[in-house]
């Protein structure tokens, strides 16, 4: 594990207007987190959670303050500079896993490496190993429909990988899933944490998985309360 | 307690059906508008069509001219007298009288109030003016109406008188020439240079002088009075009627004189009749079938004509006119039907579309209120009010136009749409409010996921099996049943229910259409991905996987293939009608220019003709016998075909100067015939009476009948169903030669060549049958409604394109968003977008004017269109190309524009919010 922060957000704000209503949903949020390092995030449904997960990714702007990854302003980029941050060094795990319906699993984890346009050899190469490292290698030429939920969120998990990110987003990865399939899920991502280097930020509102991460930060009506590392929280009902 | 007493009605929550009323009202007032205009266009057409049925009736009456008119003949009662003469009968003007009441008895209250008052006529034989350079005919008439003859003012002289003082007079057979005044109109006399108490030097056939008298010279009260129709040398002398060069003049008799007329010539040549001619103001659609069957069981009491009783002997071509009115007033039903149909179908499919925009947006809304406890039955209950109050007042706006803008309306058509308004979006509403409450988790059991899939593949397959098996039902019926209502008494020209699956046949076909193109269009789409998966471009690949994701979405191409295929067929349809009406000028008249000389003027056909062929811009000149209704036998019945004797290698050459087709059969009639003595003959029928190889016999009067032989199949000749062509010089070789009576012309001085010719005869000229055609309420009402129909059906399947795209633009970004999470540009996503919309409107650009095309082809013959353009058989699909390729350009526009308006309004959209609106 590093010791340099991979992703460091600083003083982070941001509103929603509903008529005359402004719900502060990100309310001066600042942390950092190590490269190779899993934290998750927990908090009430509400909380802010995929907020700050989506102006991490550059899905939504901040009205206040920075957010780094690996030396990159996120806030300061424009469409085309978001664009090249998801291709190389960001991505994306949903809950509604997201998969391309008539592909096979195969040619879904391929696909950010189409993007990258990684020539063929390497990209079968690549997605191999994917398929490997999470168990699908058997079920490479299934579409998602053939293929069972944890099935699916795994495949959506190896697309994530593809391309190499430095951090890896993951909003309630498990949240579609039953509890047995929902921690094999969350040990696949602990276990690529550890063989690929990947930093990993998980929301998920499971006591069981938040045990496997590295740190957990808790957000609460916008602001941060940051938990020692490995030490699980009580769980936290309606988290969403 | 019983189930239904303790079944509660549904509670109804009132704000919850205004909110969503207001927050989808543009969704709503788009379903109102095309409800409101599909049941305009279906409310007025009917009443239009109807309204033009009563014109084409009374037009083809008009048309017909004195054809139309209802005669009655009878003999006169024999005049033999005691000692072997002929006995003058001077109450023979109230023997008329009774004649003409017996008469107006017959005719029955329905035909009575039909027909004008009737007037008697009796005609002398055509008598020939002696003593002058120039050939002259003379004939005595005596006119009398309910309120006598016409009106005259006698100028010099006096009326007519009788001829003896005495009561009872017989005169000797082989006596003198027995004397009659008549008087004479002020032009005839001076035609003359005649005058009260000179004698008209005439003499009959037979070379026997005649003895008329000038009483007076009289001027008529009213020269418009019908009754002078009848005679009309009794106002001026008309030259021709008896041929070329010939002037015929008229003396007219008086109740007085009539006696002496009957004398004056031989006891059968004083013709009487009883004229009634119709009002065709007063005829309307729905009297039309009780008129022609009244004019029939008139026609079928006749006596014969060689029975010297003094029955009543009826002859119409009414019956025959209305017939072909309600025929033709039929097909132009029946079109309509079908191309209402058409649009209603299409209808029904965008309203369903709308309906799965509208139920969409309203997922979550409908999703929470049923998560909060809300039962399937109150939303059901809540979303139907909604869509009826919709529905109906939409419909009640569109028949409310309807009436304005027609003189009735027919609300039976807007039923379906509707039904499809009120019903779809709660039926889908419902449906999507049950799925928010059941558990939406994949089956984690490959065995369970594969039964699911086969369950929804059976359930589509049987769907389309269903749709197929009507399809097939429909075009069966069509072709063996034929689109035309069974003739009847009791028809009142109402759609019957045996005729729904016919007319049904071409929403059917279109339907069928898209269902094979939603099936092929997948595996299209899957076979481009395949190739896509092999290039090195990421565009490809993700547009193709976007297509091959959506094209299995069943309502979109099935409404745009619909509307599409039946757009091109109205189009189709419309073109076909139009084009018909050139080629139908063209069949009626059968050249640029047609003379019918009149019966009297017939020997001065050839002369007339040369006449012709030497004026200038005059092409071809072919001049032919033709009589209707020829008696012909076969070895087993007697037919009445018509019979046409002309010049075949003239004819062909003419033919070769038209669009009409050639008939090189033509070239067999002056063969020698087949067996000796045989002339050939080509011939053409309907039912199969007439068929090459058919032995026919021609007779003749004091002479053996004449041995024909078919030989080939006749052009078909429009207004007849029955032909039989015979080379003038081989029947003349046989031994009958022609009596031309017909002149056919071509070349562009064809119309000025044929008028003014001096002879009697009827001028038929192309260019005024086309335009007469095309202003025919029946015909110009067809083609404004197809040119409509294709209008509002491309209206539709833009509409339908726009809603598609819309219904899947929430999907369609959501899957796009993702893409950009893995790096996708914006740019780049709009091409994805476009690769997802562009395959079925081009495979709809393509596939639909062909299917509409292949419609036209399965479906034109059974139309009957022959009717209405007046061909002598059904036309062939005329296809314009050009206004197809509009449609075609139309969709690609359309969906070229929805991509970037799409594009730049989820650009608005922020990447986090399109992504928390899919989870």
């Amino acid at each position: 594990m590093s010791s340099e922060p991979l992703l460091s957000v600083r003083g982070v704000h941001r509103r929603f207007r509903t008529g005359p209503t402004v719900v502060h949903a990100l309310n001066g949020v600042s942390f950092d987190v190590a490269a190779g390092s899993m934290v998750a995030l927990v908090g009430r449904s509400g909380s802010g959670k995929t907020t700050l997960l989506n102006v991490i990714g550059g899905l939504d702007r901040p009205d206040a303050g920075t957010v780094h990854v690996d030396g990159t302003d996120v806030t300061a980029l424009d469409e085309d500079g978001l664009s090249r941050l998801r291709r190389e060094k960001v991505s994306y795990v949903f809950q509604s896993f997201g998969l391309i319906p008539v592909l096979s699993a195969a040619e879904n984890v391929a696909a950010p490496l189409r993007m990258a346009r990684v020539a063929p050899t390497e990209r079968e190469r690549r997605v191999e190993l994917l398929l490997e490292l999470i168990g699908l290698a058997d079920h490479a030429r299934q579409r998602p429909a053939e293929l069972s939920g944890g099935q699916q969120q795994r495949v959506a998990i190896a697309r994530a990988l593809a391309a190499s990110p430095q951090l890896l987003l993951a909003d309630e990865p498990t949240g579609q899933l039953d509890a047995e399939t929902g921690l094999s899920v969350m040990a696949l991502l602990r276990g690529i944490v550890e063989s690929e280097g990947v930093t990993v930020l998980v929301s998920t509102h499971d006591a069981v998985m938040m045990a496997l991460a590295d740190r957990v930060i808790r957000i609460h009506d916008g602001h941060l309360d940051e938990q020692a590392a490995g030490q699980p929280y009580a769980p936290v009902p309606d988290a969403g | 307690m019983n189930r239904w007493l303790t079944r509660r009605w549904p509670a109804l929550h009132w704000p919850s059906i205004r909110g969503r009323g207001r927050t989808d009202a543009g969704a709503l007032l788009l379903t109102a508008t095309v409800i409101a205009a599909v049941a305009l266009l279906a409310g007025a057409a009917p009443a239009l069509l109807r309204a033009a049925a009563d014109n084409a009736v009374q037009d083809t009456v008009r048309r017909a001219g004195n054809d139309s008119n209802v005669l009655v003949h009878a003999n006169w009662e024999r005049d033999d007298g005691p000692t072997g003469g002929r006995v003058r009968m001077p109450s023979l003007a109230e023997e008329l009288d009774n004649f003409r009441a017996r008469a107006t008895n017959a005719l029955g209250p329905d035909l009575d109030a039909a027909l004008l008052p009737p007037v008697a006529a009796v005609d002398g034989p055509i008598l020939s003016i002696t003593g002058g350079n120039v050939p002259r005919t003379f004939q005595f008439t005596y006119l009398a109406g309910d309120l006598g003859g016409p009106d005259v003012t006698w100028v010099a002289g006096s009326p007519p008188g009788s001829a003896v003082s005495d009561q009872y007079v017989e005169t000797p057979y082989d006596g003198p020439p027995w004397p009659v005044q008549v008087g004479l109109s002020e032009a005839d006399a001076a035609a003359l240079d005649l005058g009260p108490g000179a004698r008209i030097p005439v003499r009959d056939g037979q070379g026997r002088d005649k003895d008329v008298r000038i009483s007076g010279i009289y001027r008529p009260a009213d020269s418009a009075d019908p009754a002078w129709r009848l005679a009309p040398a009794l106002l001026r002398p008309v030259p021709g009627a008896d041929g070329v060069g010939t002037t015929r003049f008229a003396g007219l008799l008086s109740r007085e004189s009539l006696p002496d007329a009957r004398l004056a010539v031989d006891e059968d040549q004083l013709r009487r009749t009883v004229h009634f001619a119709p009002v065709p103001d007063a005829l309307t659609w729905d009297a039309t079938a009780a008129l022609a069957s009244q004019v029939v069981k008139l026609k079928a009491t006749s006596g014969s004509s060689s029975d010297r009783e003094q029955s009543l002997k009826w002859e119409s071509q009414l019956d025959t006119a209305l017939r072909d009115a309600r025929a033709r007033n039929s097909a132009a039903s029946t079109q309509a039907a079908v191309l209402l149909a058409g649009v209603l179908t299409a209808t029904v499919l965008v309203l369903l579309l709308a309906a799965d925009l509208l139920v969409r947006r309203r997922t979550p809304v409908l999703s929470a209120a049923r998560q909060r406890g809300a039962a399937l039955p109150d939303l059901g209950a809540e979303l139907i009010i909604e869509s009826t109050v919709v529905s109906l007042s939409a419909a009640a706006v569109g028949l409310a136009l309807a009436r304005a803008v027609a003189p009735g309306v027919s609300w039976t058509w807007s039923v379906p749409v509707v039904l499809a308004g009120a019903v779809a979006g709660p039926a889908f509403g419902t449906l999507a409010a049950a799925r928010a409450s059941r558990d939406r988790r994949q089956p984690a059991n490959p065995a369970a996921r594969r039964w699911l899939r086969a369950t929804g593949q059976l359930r589509r397959a049987a769907v389309e099996a269903a749709v197929l098996i009507a399809a097939v039902a429909a075009f069966v019926t069509l072709h063996q049943r034929g689109l035309l209502p069974v003739a009847s008494d009791g028809d009142t020209g109402e759609l019957t229910g045996d005729l729904i699956l016919p007319i049904s046949a071409l929403a059917l076909g279109a339907l069928v259409g898209a269902l094979v193109l939603l099936r092929l269009l997948p595996l299209g789409a899957r076979f481009a991905l395949r190739q896509a998966l092999r290039s090195r471009r990421p565009l490809a690949v993700f547009s193709a996987a976007q297509a091959a994701t959506t094209a299995g979405r069943a309502l979109p191409l099935l409404v745009l293939v619909s509307t599409t295929a039946l757009a091109s067929f109205a189009l189709i349809l419309g073109a076909t009608v139009t084009r018909g009406l050139t080629d139908g000028a063209w069949s009626t008249v059968g050249a640029d220019a047609r003379l019918d000389v009149g019966g009297d003027a017939e020997a001065a056909t050839p002369a007339l003709a040369e006449r012709i062929a030497a004026a200038p811009g005059v092409e071809q000149v072919v001049v032919a016998q033709v009589t209707d209704s020829a008696r012909v036998f076969t070895e087993s019945t007697l037919l009445t075909p018509r019979l046409v004797i002309v010049d075949t290698a003239a004819f062909r050459r003419l033919l070769a100067t038209t669009p009409l087709p050639d008939a090189p059969a033509l070239a067999r009639l002056t063969a020698p015939g087949p067996g000796p003595g045989e002339v050939p003959a080509l011939v053409r029928s309907t039912d199969g009476d007439l068929r090459t190889g058919t032995r026919l016999q021609l007779p003749r009067d004091d002479a053996p009948a004449i041995r024909l032989a078919a030989v080939g199949t006749a052009p078909a000749i429009a207004g007849t169903n029955d032909v039989v062509i015979v080379d003038a010089a081989a029947l003349a070789d046989a031994g009958l030669p022609a009596v031309p009576n017909t002149v056919w012309v071509t070349g562009p001085g064809a119309g000025r060549a044929v008028s003014n010719t001096g002879v009697a005869s009827d001028v038929v000229l192309r260019a005024d049958v086309l335009r007469a055609q095309r202003v025919a309420p029946l015909t110009a009402g067809l083609v404004r409604l197809a040119w409509t129909a294709a209008a509002v059906l491309l209206a539709l399947g833009l509409l339908g394109l726009t809603l598609a795209a819309a219904a899947g633009a929430s999907e369609r970004w959501q899957t796009l968003t993702r893409l950009r999470t893995l790096g996708l540009r914006p740019r780049d996503a709009r091409w994805v977008a476009a690769g997802e919309l562009l395959p079925p409107v081009v495979v709809t650009a393509v596939c639909g004017p062909l299917l509409g095309a292949l419609l036209a082809r399965l479906t034109l013959g059974p139309l009957d269109l022959r009717l209405l353009t007046g061909q002598a058989v059904d036309p062939a699909a005329v296809l314009p190309w050009w206004l197809l390729g509009l449609v075609s350009v139309a969709l690609l526009a359309t969906a070229a524009t929805v991509v970037p308006v799409e594009s730049a309004l989820r650009r608005r959209d922020r990447l986090s919010e399109v992504l928390r609106a899919g989870e």
